[in-house]
């Protein structure tokens, strides 16, 4: 382990929630984490199923809260990563494939936002960002499988 | 919440766990084919963690528009992604049955588990009473209009059971007997 993985290993906020037999502390932390999948993946699988042409009854330009859904999840699993990764910090491959699949899944997030949000009456997809929305959802795939896989490897 | 933890064993050790049911679900083929292939218990937890994603990502809006959230889509259009809700419940459904079959005590002498099953009890039947009685209403509410109390109420009592079955089925790990 590096300097700074032993830093933030040895830190008491990681102590606290790699030692505490609190159920606010690791148990509540992981929990969080899930939460924030569901709606991080859960409001981006929604919008990439919509862009792929389902529920064409949503206007595709109206769908805001969708994207303001998967902020608050976005963030609430950065904060909950960040504490996750401090008890435990193991820089495995399954890690860096689940971190990377994440980023790329945020950076397609922004461009489908880009390319459907608009136009509130638009109903209509665009071949680049129906490519965008089946990207999407396998990221989305990767980094649950990845996150998933990391308390078995 | 440790108290509350303490409670809830007493809440369990006051009802009465079947031990036939468990050992006749640990003496079938599946379960000692589960639990003998490593393989087989981290992949059903990877579906299980996609059909929750699913499962949320498409209730989750129509909770919110009967919450009145959203008002310039028609309800009936959110009502379109509930067959999506149905297909992540029933992969977590099958999912979820590997998991008891083959280790049924870790479930059944669980709080978590008990408590679990009371919010998808709660949350069925909120989507029942709410596709029984309120389908032909709801299609009836135009785009812009705001929802009455009940329907805020069933769209409440959705997103709150099912958060509670998502904390209670995480929880499983960390109370009562670990896995």
């Amino acid at each position: 382990m590096n300097e700074l993985l032993v830093t933030l290993h040895d830190s008491s906020l990681a102590t606290w929630v790699r030692e505490s037999s609190s159920l606010w502390a690791y148990p509540m932390v992981i929990t969080m984490h899930t939460f924030g999948l569901a709606v991080l993946v859960g409001a981006s699988t929604a919008v990439d199923l919509r862009v792929l042409g389902v529920a064409r009854q949503i206007p595709l330009g109206s769908v805001h809260g969708f994207f303001s859904a998967m902020w608050i999840g976005f963030w609430l699993n950065a904060v909950t990563g960040v504490m996750l990764f401090a008890a435990d910090p193991r820089t495995t491959g399954i890690f860096m494939i689940k971190l990377l699949s994440v980023a790329i899944g945020v950076l397609l997030i922004v461009l489908i936002k880009r390319d459907i949000v608009g136009d509130v009456y638009s109903s209509v997809t665009t071949p680049r960002a129906k490519a965008y929305a089946v990207l999407s959802l396998l990221m989305w795939v990767v980094a649950t499988t990845t996150g998933r896989l990391m308390a078995y490897l | 919440m440790d108290q509350l933890g303490e409670l809830m064993s007493a809440i369990l050790n006051a009802t009465s766990v079947d031990e036939s049911v468990i050992r006749y679900l640990k003496s079938t083929d599946f379960s000692r084919f589960v639990v003998n292939t490593p393989w087989v218990w981290p992949l059903a937890e990877t579906f299980h963690f996609l059909g929750l994603a699913l499962l949320f990502g498409t209730i989750g809006p129509l909770d919110f528009r009967l919450l009145g959230f959203m008002r310039h889509i028609p309800i009936s259009a959110f009502r379109v992604l509930v067959p999506w809700a149905v297909t992540g419940f029933s992969v977590n459904l099958v999912t979820g049955l590997i998991f008891l079959v083959a280790t049924p005590d870790q479930y059944m002498s669980n709080v978590s588990w008990w408590l679990k099953a009371l919010f998808l009890l709660i949350a069925g039947l909120n989507v029942l009473f709410f596709e029984l009685t309120q389908k032909s209403r709801v299609d009836a509410l135009p785009a812009g209009a705001d929802t009455p109390p009940l329907l805020k109420m069933i769209g409440g009592v959705s997103l709150v059971s099912w958060f509670m079955v998502l904390v209670w089925g995480r929880m499983l790990a960390f109370l009562g007997n670990a896995f």
